[in-house]
């Protein structure tokens, strides 16, 4: 034996000796339920950390991560699907005999990723630092800088109870995502967050940096170039901050922000490592998904590319251009496969058939003439001859006949069909199932095809967003609808009750800045300020608080109650809830009317049940305030469909049961704020003639009083 | 499992530690992916897991006769070869081991009566006796270009498939005696075996000369003899294994020492005043240098291989070789030349051209020598090759016996790994690389016909010659590890 093997074990034996005295293993905690709902209609049969990604499941990516950092015990959570997950891992090399680390998987009932951590604080299996990750996370980063730096920082200050990791991007990078900007303030010298908000493109670029953080450092970078590969390295000091603030929800928005905010109070510091090697980028929505995939497929996450075939029974091989194959693949003579393709075994490609840019999963069947460009097809799907398939999802069995155009952004589900001839366009969502809300969970129900979107034969209908209360759905349905290509359209299509309650988000808003500033200026002035973000949080939350609670049927008295204490916590002024209120009145206005009600009908469904919550933020005797809360209707039916019926039948309604004097309709009639823009006047239209009636109504009524005062 | 330090990063050196106390599949998995996330890498680093997991293999009770421990290490070599297939060293030395198996099984067999054949493995063995054996198995057709030997016609491998249906004993009916009983040591060790003898003193201050020292790993086994096994049959097992055992760990030490033999001839090739060109850090190769470098003053042109190899190139220009992680002890062979008045001139892959009409001698090393005499070497070394070609500079090839392989490149391009783009291009230049396919090739293929000289642990070769040296390392059988047995 050369003596280097003597010095291995002598080494060794070294090592062992100094473990005893060397604090815990590294453990890592696996979210795979990221609680979001970006990647319907996928995510509806499948956990989204078992999408694939360029063929390999996103999870193996995740662990893989993990293994290569040197990971000695994982921990993973799961919400939604915890068996499949479980059934998948149980197959899986990570729990055999063999895995490199320890692995359990914990159910739990988590809502949310601060539900998750509580939970792990209870359980007490963390017993020192740990890396927090997502299960969606695709890096090669090595941890160790990560690590060590954290270490350093953990010497240096002992409150100091977090690293993120976070890789440099540059300006504009497509793996970034485009919707929102979260943007760093990092104290130049000890790589410090102070202050961290999440920016907007099309809102003013504005931080609200507080003034204490100003004054204690010196050397402040802003940084909006950072991919935030949400991989923390946390101490368990973490878990118990989130014990001790039960709201906190998420780890960014919640988390950070909290721990930020009470800097004051409890010293505590969350550090950055930013990385400028290597990749690293979490899947967080479809938009990051094409990123992704293509990152991966032009090896910029070497190694972790299709050919080191990561799943057991993979056999990619590269060939030229980014070309990978597996085993099987039959190719007839007159296809051609173009630059960075991946094809997945015992698939075939028929004749003249050409697909560029496009992952193809497993077994799946091509047929004659076909184009693919940009595509990502799973496993076992069809696609019949002549077929054109734009930058769309093709998920797992799904099947396209023959002569189909699939547009660029249209997703298509799990068994799906769709017909010979059919042109699926880009704003479609094919699925087959729904997820129907329950109070305890969530069901998932079959849905009967329609015809009109996946033609005669076709099994499959477009699913309309559905809505989640999470943090971050601004977000998520926003998911690569601006200048990603994928899904590109939806926003245009979304059923509008979605896209009215982020009022403040809307792209279209964004787009039409000029437009959105006239109309709101004068009402949202105050908010611009300092507190802006908050007011949109609390407008945000209570809009949706309120629409739900009305879609259920709660009692008037406790949404009261609600609204009120959301009101005192976000500290938000009566007007903000007048404006949530008219926000949520036509937004279920305008959700029952698609459930087919007439506009009428659907407008006095509302009354007399919500008199109260009317009355509550309403004075009758301010005509001012009625005026107000006209104006948010009428300036929140701009962009809803039937805009101008529903104004007229709200404002009957309103006027009928007394909540609205005709005073308050007439100065909101004469206010010029109400004419300010051509869309304003079309909603107003209808209503003139109401409001004619019951301003001469009033008058007649102030004269008769006035005669009989007079007499 | 014994734990790595906190956070660190498994490497050639967690694995090597890991791998004593470690069930010995889990090694195999740890390997594995070890070698997929490239945490394993390069010719050296491969070897030496390689081989230092096959002794663990062979040292495990589980096996009954030579046909069975071949069996398993067949299986073992296909997993690891499967896993990265573009690092063949891992192949070479599965099939070194295989042949070491071998010839211990037919020596045994040949020798049924006297199960005590050569008490004392290998010492007597001569350089020449090697190069005098008179099989050459060399059956060029049946080479396999990587993992491509699924596909391409078996009828070589029928062979070991007759053997293996009937597993009898001896493995008579696997190879017929073509070969006459050779000596257990591998064959490279028999040229090795002058030189342990020298050098066996600086290595091995305990004595334990690896020459008739019991090997470790039968020490742990051989005392667990289970008495209701045949005990002839146990004998002879044990027995083969504890020769087994010898011979990987001739390999190990060959491993060890290849470089000092390699640079033994580093004076009849470097002259005083020439002016020499290099490439990528090399231990090989700065080993090489520094031996001539005692006694000469020559002049080295370093290139620095960017982008994959630029960063350790310069830091071995500065600081002399890089420790392979282990605290290797302040070696004279690590010193940087420039320490010892050799002039070290960098220059980017690009100036080659221009510099090469100055040149006396192109050294290059390796990752990879196949079996025409054709190499795989870091990228850039393509295009010294070819400008060395036409300035008629001559190319000498620094290359270990172990990173020859028996692989005929039959798709250069397969051969080739492309690694990380974001060397060439930084990630974040978004717009960059979001409309341009960056590919960054970590290998180039130089043809046989651009190289003038190999120099192995073995001397100097022509690249026309290695096919012998090929056929002298690795058995037909073993040559497709893919093919199921």
């Amino acid at each position: 034996m050369p003596p280097k093997g003597k010095k291995g074990g002598g080494g060794a034996k070294d090592k062992k000796g100094g473990e005893d005295e060397r604090q815990e293993p590294l453990q890592a905690v696996v979210l795979c339920d990221s609680f979001e709902t970006r990647f319907n209609p996928f995510t509806l049969e499948r956990p989204r950390c078992l999408l694939p990604l360029a063929n390999t499941p996103l999870i193996e990516y995740t662990l893989e991560f993990l293994a290569g950092s040197g990971a000695e015990e994982v921990f993973l959570y799961c919400g939604n699907h915890t068996d499949t997950v479980e059934e998948y891992l149980q197959n899986s090399k990570w729990l055999s005999n063999t895995a490199p680390f320890s692995l359990e998987i914990i159910r739990s009932t988590s809502r949310s990723v601060g539900d998750c951590m509580r939970d792990l604080d209870q359980k007490g299996l963390i017993v020192g630092d740990f890396i927090c990750v997502y299960g969606d996370v695709v890096a090669n980063i090595s941890l160790e800088g990560a690590l060590a730096a954290h270490r350093a920082s953990r010497e240096k200050n002992k409150n100091a109870i977090m690293t993120m990791v976070l890789r440099e991007a540059g300006e504009n990078h497509r793996t970034k995502p485009t919707h929102m900007r979260p943007t760093f303030v990092i104290d130049q010298d000890t790589g410090r967050c102070v202050h961290y908000e999440q920016i907007r493109p099309g809102q003013s670029a504005t931080l609200d940096v507080p003034g204490e953080v100003l004054k204690d450092h010196v050397d402040l970078d802003v940084r909006e170039d950072l991919i935030d590969c949400g991989i923390d390295i946390c101490t368990p000091n973490v878990l118990a901050q989130y014990t001790d603030n039960f709201d906190w929800q998420l780890p960014r928005r919640g988390f950070l922000y909290g721990i930020l905010k009470d800097f004051e109070t409890f010293q505590l510091t969350i550090h950055t490592h930013i990385v400028t090697e290597e990749y690293a980028a979490r899947v967080k929505n479809l938009q990051a998904y094409d990123a992704i995939s293509r990152d991966v497929v032009s090896r910029w996450t070497y190694p972790l590319t299709p050919d080191t075939n990561l799943v057991a029974g993979q056999t990619f091989q590269l060939h030229k251009g980014s070309v990978y194959r597996e085993e099987g693949v039959v190719l007839a003579r007159s296809s051609n496969v173009g630059r960075n393709c991946v094809l997945g075994k015992a698939t075939s490609v028929g004749d003249h058939s050409n697909i560029t840019n496009s992952v193809i999963g497993r077994r799946c069947v091509i047929g004659s003439r076909v184009k693919i460009d940009g595509a990502y097809i799973w496993d076992d799907a069809r696609i019949g001859d002549d077929t054109v398939i734009e930058k769309a999802v093709i998920a797992n069995e799904a099947s396209i006949g023959k002569r189909c155009k699939v547009e660029q952004g249209a997703l298509i589900s799990y068994g799906a069909k769709v017909s010979d001839g059919t042109t699926i366009s880009g704003d479609r969502r094919v699925t087959t199932l729904k997820r129907k809300r329950g109070y305890e969970k969530d069901e998932v129900v079959q849905v009967p095809a329609d015809p009109k979107i996946v033609g005669e034969d076709g099994i499959g209908y477009h699913m309309q967003f559905d809505e989640d209360e999470e943090e971050e759905v601004a977000e998520a349905l926003l998911v690569g609808m601006q200048n990603m290509d994928l899904t590109v359209d939806d926003i245009s299509t979304f059923d509008s009750d979605e896209e009215d309650d982020e009022d403040d988000y809307e792209p279209s808003h964004a787009r039409t800045g000029s437009t959105r500033s006239d109309s709101f200026a004068s009402i949202d002035s105050e908010e611009s300020g300092e507190n802006k973000s908050s007011v949109q949080e609390f407008h945000r939350e209570a809009v949706n608080s309120l629409f739900d609670d009305m879609k259920k049927g709660t009692d008037p008295d406790t949404m009261q109650l609600e609204l009120k204490s959301m009101r005192l916590t976000a500290n938000a002024e009566d007007k903000q809830v007048r404006r949530a209120l008219a926000v949520a009145f036509n937004k279920r206005v305008a959700n029952l009317i698609e459930s087919g009600k007439s506009p009428k009908e659907a407008a006095e469904t509302l009354f007399p049940t919500y008199n109260r919550l009317v009355k509550g933020c309403v004075s009758s005797d301010e005509e001012y305030e009625q005026a107000e809360f006209l104006m948010f209707i009428q300036t929140d039916l701009t962009h809803r469909a039937q805009g101008e019926k529903m104004m007229l039948f709200l404002s009957n309604a309103l006027a009928t049961n007394d909540l609205i004097e005709p005073d308050g309709f007439e100065k909101w009639w004469n206010d010029e704020r109400s004419t300010a823009s051509e869309q304003l006047v079309a909603i107003r239209k209808d209503t003139e003639q109401l409001v004619k009636v019951l301003c001469e109504d009033d008058e007649d009524d102030s004269e008769e009083e006035e005669d009989s005062d007079d007499e | 499992m014994p734990a790595p330090t906190v956070g660190q990063a498994p490497s050639l050196n967690t694995f090597l530690k890991s791998l004593k106390g470690t069930e010995i599949e889990t090694s195999i998995e740890l390997l594995i992916s070890l070698l997929k996330r490239r945490q394993i890498k390069n010719s050296r680093p491969c070897a030496i897991a390689t081989a230092k997991l096959l002794l663990q293999v062979v040292a495990e009770q589980r096996w009954r006769s030579a046909q069975d421990l071949i069996k398993r290490i067949r299986d073992v070599g296909r997993k690891l070869v499967a896993a990265q297939p573009r690092e063949m060293a891992v192949g070479n030395i599965v099939r070194r081991v295989l042949g070491v198996v071998r010839e211990v099984a037919e020596e045994d067999q040949d020798s049924t009566s006297n199960i005590a054949p050569e008490s004392l493995p290998g010492s007597p063995a001569i350089v020449g006796q090697s190069l005098h054996r008179p099989a050459l198995p060399s059956n060029i057709s049946g080479f396999s270009p990587l993992s491509h030997g699924a596909a391409l016609p078996q009828n070589v491998q029928t062979q070991p498939q007759s053997g293996t249906s009937s597993p009898s004993l001896d493995g008579s009916v696997d190879s017929p005696p073509r070969r006459p009983p050779m000596p257990n040591a591998g064959g490279s060790y028999a040229g090795a075996a002058p030189h342990t003898s020298l050098f066996g003193i600086f290595q091995h201050p305990q004595g334990a000369s690896p020459i008739g020292t019991p090997p470790i790993g039968s020490g742990t086994a051989s005392p667990i003899p289970k008495s209701k096994k045949d005990q002839e049959e146990q004998k002879e097992k044990l027995d083969i294994k504890a020769e087994v055992i010898d011979g990987i760990k001739d390999l190990l030490e060959e491993l060890d020492i290849v470089d000092k033999q390699i640079a033994e001839s580093a004076l009849d090739h470097i002259h005083s005043n020439e002016i020499i060109l290099t490439h990528t850090s090399s231990q090989t190769v700065q080993a090489f240098l520094t031996a001539a470098a005692r006694k000469r003053k020559f002049t080295v042109i370093h290139v620095e291989a960017y982008p994959n190899d630029h960063e350790s190139t310069h830091s071995t220009i500065v600081n002399g070789g890089q420790k392979t992680g282990d605290d290797a002890e302040g070696d004279e062979r690590w010193k940087p030349l420039t320490a010892m008045g050799i002039k070290v001139i960098v220059i980017p892959d690009s100036a080659v051209f221009a510099l090469m009409s100055r040149m006396n001698k192109v050294i290059l090393a390796p990752h990879t020598v196949l079996a025409n005499g054709s190499l795989i070497a870091a990228a850039g070394a393509s295009t010294i090759a070819q400008a060395a070609k036409v300035h008629h500079v001559p190319v000498v090839v620094l290359s270990g016996v172990y990173k020859l392989s028996p692989v005929y490149p039959f798709d250069t391009d397969e051969m080739i790994e492309y690694g990380d783009p974001g060397k060439v291009i930084p990630y974040q230049d978004g717009e960059f690389m979001d409309k341009v396919d960056v590919v960054n090739p970590v290998y180039d293929f130089v043809d046989a016909e651009l190289v003038d000289l190999y120099i192995t642990n073995l001397g100097g070769h022509a690249p026309s010659y290695l096919y012998r040296i090929v056929a002298d390392h690795y058995r037909t059988e073993d040559i497709d590890l893919t093919s199921k047995t």
